[in-house]
């Protein structure tokens, strides 16, 4: 497997010293010319594809497809998930070094197509588009051209702890309002306990918590962009938020870690506004609190309103350098619609698939292993994930993303104001995209 | 002494002859062993903690208190899981821990020894501008160099293989300083005139009389430089793609991501990181005889 | 003093002078194939990319075709990328931070360490080889795992020294409050370097005469007037070889915040100098102004280490070739 990836880089390696030499990226441009056709090549001719990806157990479930395909051999390189994985992936491509598939985050889909290492799939994947809900669909699409296809999507919802709100009578909050006077009650019964946390170690929280409220954080019109992080949906939850923070009304400290873990197991944190996925993280951090947990739809905006953000979720692309993209679009089709994948991707990674039929499966009869006491779990999840926005996710997520971290730490650090994190954010963010090139409207 | 091998600075072990006990008998001196202990608490208790962790259930690890290890069958459940988890691969990325560590530490010592043997026993036309330049080179931070080291490597198809790693870890310039200082105080101008004058070649006295003389010099370089290697991780993190080709940094830096949305193998990742350090607190106690520190400082003479 | 510095021009009593005839003859070709490997290594693995992150720090990566994402191209930007590193403000706190946690952590571990050597070599000490290998024991634990479990230690509602402050009734430390968490980082440095250091330190009075220390003591002399006035002033080229390497260690100081840095809001990505490098490079995947940043930073480094060099040269190798 290896070696053949050597010898399409020695190609790639005179490009890329060609490159080197004069102005750089001179072959883009051909490259993207392809874009938008179907894969050229036999879908069943032998290939070999080398697939970055860090989901749980997903050797096994290669496993099953390399079994029923002797002919195109799927390898699996496991990655360590985060941010430098995009630049590992992006170092990688540009030195002609990229595998034929890469497991990525939605948010980090555009810095892929914008660098022009993942392929237009539109074209090759346009027969399952019906088996995705739309707005999962909508999370690897730009404008009508589609890049990946959805692998597991999370949708948010509130995770509490049962015991811990019978013992102390509080009610499930089913608005936001509710939510706040929730954990003001708690600590006026529990002084010790928090309702929930805030994290300013969590961009990808707050933005579902954005969308939730029906934020936009990037728009397109045409080919110019604009950014609205300081819209009216986002300042209203920064502000709603920022008030909690600055009564002491819940916890400060950042998400992920041991005492973070040490609080969901003793029961200082009570709720967890979290999303599919968050059973399995418990199941993690606090085994022994199995039983315990219970799951809700997320605190609304306003009585009778029904929507939730997403917090995560990826996908499957696959890169421009790879020699068998026909084959390659065949495995991607197989991974993420296919009922036997489906199924072991639920049973043995634990994720939420995005396909519809994956949500209704047989693997999802039975509830999550923390949550026992609620067998309509992944009943909820499908009406609740039927509920979910997205929003489009920008060129430059990632500076975003760190300007959260760098503004909410901040903040709370010094008492600063959430209004002025997100300004900053928007600030950053419109700043950078000027700075590379890109036309900003507003 | 000037000119035999004994000459040499001395070492960690030196023999009681020489200790500083022999020459006054008398109280022990409970106050300096006081501080002493107070000292090693504060460096081996949070160490301890590694080994504790290692053998808590993921249930007991954030809920039992950090230094009362568990008894309950915590370590040998982690252990196979441990084991279990993607097919030995913990124990595959073992050794390759140790081939990159053990083989490069060893090539380092190879290339540090005849350059530190060269700047200190000739004299040749750009030797100072040489070795300021190799000094200069530990300035610029590994974080800096990761990525053109891996688009140049990328250019001539090494990247993702064992010699990405092992060749950029090979030229170590705190290595060669300490080669050319221990070069300076080991060997002897007169051994290396007396075989020219017998007729040996150059590289012949190296060998026969460079090398065995710097022996226990290269010995506090290997050790270094493996333990430099054992640890390293921006390198094989960044150059390296299949899993099977990882050191044990990298293999246990993917466990402990494997994104937002699963459990991290926290257990696994401690368990996995105890059972790393042991063999390097394995190789200290076993060589520290030959730890030769001092020549850090220039080579001092008795 | 003299003494304890050596030259090339051989060891110990070696007084016979070295012809220069001969040495000339010896060095016709020999160095250079002994130095070969190194430099080739080094020219390969150290000077290329050097020079290659130059050319990067000139060129940028910009959105230059169309479509709704764009397309991005390498170009030429000039010295765009040094104006927007070095205008950064944040840039300076971090070099000022930098400078307070070298001073806080080159004295520490070195006053330290050198306690430690002095008393490991006073007579009649016991527990001698236990406690000399337990202060060196964190030489052989891995920065990143060293820091995750100093993490564990500081994090309030975890943390076991917390918890034995409170059981003795005295108020727990804050380890990460914003104005004092630069000693909590400093803490693990300390930790993890003192023993190191000690060695080298003990290593170096095990060679010194103890006859040195005859006359004092007939002279009455304390086992502490011993320690001030013979062997820390022979302990002085010691002193000054740490200390530089120390200081080396200070320039690159990276692993210890940008391992703390989830667990706290006081810890922000361009914390210290080569965070915000690590942070351009990685999660901005702006290779190029890390680049920029990197190549201004070791520019100055080089100013520092030519001052550094001459120390070191005169220290270790003497003036007299």
């Amino acid at each position: 497997m290896h070696r053949r990836l050597l010898m399409s880089a020695a190609g790639a390696t005179a490009t890329a010293l060609a490159l080197a030499a004069c102005n750089g990226g001179g072959d883009e441009p051909d490259a993207n010319e392809t874009t938008g056709a179907t894969a050229a090549g036999d879908a069943d001719a032998p290939a070999e594809l080398a697939f970055w990806t860090w989901a749980t157990n997903i050797e096994q479930v290669i496993e099953i497809w390399n079994e029923q395909n002797p002919e195109q051999q799927v390898s699996v390189d496991r990655q360590a998930q985060g941010d430098e994985l995009i630049t590992r992936v992006l170092t990688a491509a540009e030195a002609g070094n990229e595998p034929c598939l890469v497991h990525t985050e939605y948010q980090a889909l555009p810095v892929l197509v914008s660098n022009g290492v993942v392929r237009d799939l539109t074209g090759d994947v346009a027969d399952v588009r019906d088996a995705f809900p739309e707005a999962a669909w909508g999370l690897t699409s730009f404008g009508d051209q589609t890049f990946a296809v959805p692998q597991d999507i999370a949708p948010m919802m509130l995770y509490y702890r049962e015991d811990l709100f019978q013992q102390y009578g509080l009610e499930v909050p089913s608005t936001w309002d509710d939510f706040a006077a929730l954990a003001a009650q708690v600590r006026q019964v529990a002084p010790e306990r928090y309702l929930t946390t805030f994290s300013s170690g969590d961009p990808g929280w707050f933005a579902g918590l954005a969308q939730q409220a029906g934020a936009e954080w990037w728009t397109n019109e045409g080919e110019a962009w604009s950014v609205g992080m300081a819209d009216e949906a986002t300042t209203r939850v920064a502000e709603f938020w920022g008030d909690l923070v600055a009564q002491d009304l819940i916890d400060d400290q950042p998400m992920y870690t041991p005492e973070w873990n040490a609080a969901m197991n003793d029961g200082t944190l009570l709720a967890w506004p979290s999303a599919v996925w968050g059973a399995g993280v418990l199941q993690g951090v606090a085994p022994d609190t199995a039983g315990l947990w219970r799951a809700a739809p997320m605190p609304q905006w306003s009585d009778g309103e029904d929507a939730t953000g997403y917090w995560g979720g990826s996908a499957t692309a696959i890169t421009e350098g790879c020699e068998y993209p026909a084959q390659a679009a065949k495995f991607v089709k197989w991974l993420n619609t296919s009922p036997e994948a489906l199924e072991a991707m639920i049973t043995l990674g634990g994720l939420y698939p995005a396909a519809s039929e994956g949500q209704t499966g047989p693997a999802l009869e039975e509830p999550p292993v923390m949550l026992p006491n609620q067998p309509e779990f992944f009943a909820l999840a499908a009406e609740i994930a039927g509920t979910a926005r997205g929003f489009t996710w920008g060129p430059n997520v990632n500076v975003a993303y760190n300007a959260y971290n760098e503004a909410f730490q901040g903040a709370i650090e010094s008492g600063g104001s959430f209004t002025d994190a997100i300004r900053s954010m928007q600030d950053a963010t419109v700043a950078d995209l000027e700075t590379q090139g890109y036309e900003v409207v507003e | 002494m000037a000119g035999t091998p004994t000459a040499a600075p001395a070492t960690v072990g030196r023999p009681p002859k020489a200790m500083p006990a022999g020459s006054r008998r008398g109280r022990t001196n409970w106050g300096a062993t006081a501080l002493l202990v107070l000292g090693a608490m504060y460096c081996v208790l949070p160490s301890l903690w590694v080994f504790i962790a290692a053998t808590k259930s993921p249930g007991e690890l954030f809920t039992t208190f950090s230094f009362w290890p568990s008894v309950t069958g915590g370590l040998q459940e982690n252990l196979s899981e441990l084991t279990a988890f993607g097919d030995n691969a913990f124990y595959r990325w073992a050794l390759n821990t140790l081939l990159y560590a053990g083989v490069g530490s060893v090539l380092t010592v190879v290339v540090s020894a005849a350059a530190g043997y060269a700047l200190a026993k000739y004299r040749f036309r750009g030797r100072e501008l040489m070795f300021r330049l190799i000094l200069a080179g530990v300035l610029v931070p590994q974080v800096t160099l990761a990525i053109p080291q891996y688009l140049l490597l990328a250019k001539v198809d090494l990247t993702g293989t064992y010699w990405s790693v092992l060749l950029p870890s090979l030229i170590s310039p705190f290595s060669i300083y300490l080669c050319r200082i221990y070069a300076t105080a080991a060997v002897p101008d007169e051994l290396l005139e007396s075989g020219r004058l017998d007729g040996s070649s150059e590289f012949r006295l190296f060998r026969s009389i460079g090398l065995p003389l710097m022996v226990p010099g290269l010995i506090t370089v290997l050790l270094l430089q493996f333990v430099a290697i054992w640890n390293n991780f921006l390198l094989p993190f960044i150059m390296l793609s299949e899993s099977e080709k990882y050191p044990l940094t990298v293999g246990l830096f993917a466990l402990l991501n494997q994104g937002a949305s699963q459990p991290a193998l926290y257990t696994l990742v401690i368990t996995g990181a105890a059972l790393s350090i042991l063999p390097l607190i394995a190789l200290f106690l076993l060589l520290q005889r030959y730890w030769r520190l001092d020549l850090l400082s220039g080579g001092l003479k008795g | 003093m003299t003494d304890l510095t050596t030259t090339d021009a051989g060891t110990g009593g070696a007084h016979r002078p070295v012809g220069p005839a001969r040495r000339r003859r010896a060095s016709s070709g020999a160095p250079y194939l002994f130095m070969l490997p190194a430099m080739a290594l080094f020219a390969a693995f150290l000077l290329a990319p050097i020079i290659y992150a130059g050319w990067l720090s000139l060129r940028a990566s910009r959105r230059t075709g169309g479509g709704i994402l764009g397309q991005r191209t390498e170009v030429f930007v000039g010295l765009d990328n040094y104006a927007r590193s070095l205008s950064d403000p944040e840039l300076y706190t971090a070099l000022g931070r930098m400078a307070v946690y070298g001073l806080i952590v080159v004295p520490v571990m070195l006053g330290l360490a050198l306690l430690f050597a002095l008393l490991l070599d006073l007579p009649n000490v016991r527990l001698r080889t236990a406690t000399r290998v337990g202060i060196f024991l964190p030489y052989a634990v891995p920065g990143v795992i060293a820091s995750l479990l100093w993490g564990f230690l500081y994090l309030p509602r975890v943390s076991p020294i917390r918890e034995a402050f409170d059981t003795v009734g005295l108020p727990p430390p804050d380890f990460f409050d914003p104005d004092t968490v630069i000693l909590s980082v400093a803490n693990i440095a300390v930790w993890g370097g003192v023993g190191f250091n000690m060695v080298v330190m003990f290593t170096a009075l095990r060679a010194i005469p103890p006859e040195l220390y005859d006359s004092a003591r007939i002279d009455g002399a304390s086992e502490r007037q011993i320690a001030l006035r013979i062997k820390i002033p022979l302990l002085t080229p010691v002193l000054v070889m740490t200390g530089i390497f120390s200081l080396i260690a200070t320039l690159q100081v990276f692993t210890e915040p940008q391992i703390l840095r989830p667990l706290t809001n006081v810890i922000s990505s361009s914390w210290m100098p080569l965070q915000k490098i690590y942070t351009d490079a990685f999660v901005l995947n702006d290779i190029y102004s890390a680049a920029a940043t990197s190549i201004a930073l070791a520019g100055a480094s080089l100013v520092l280490s030519l001052l550094v060099l001459s120390v070191m040269q005169r220290r270790a190798f003497g003036e007299n070739q």
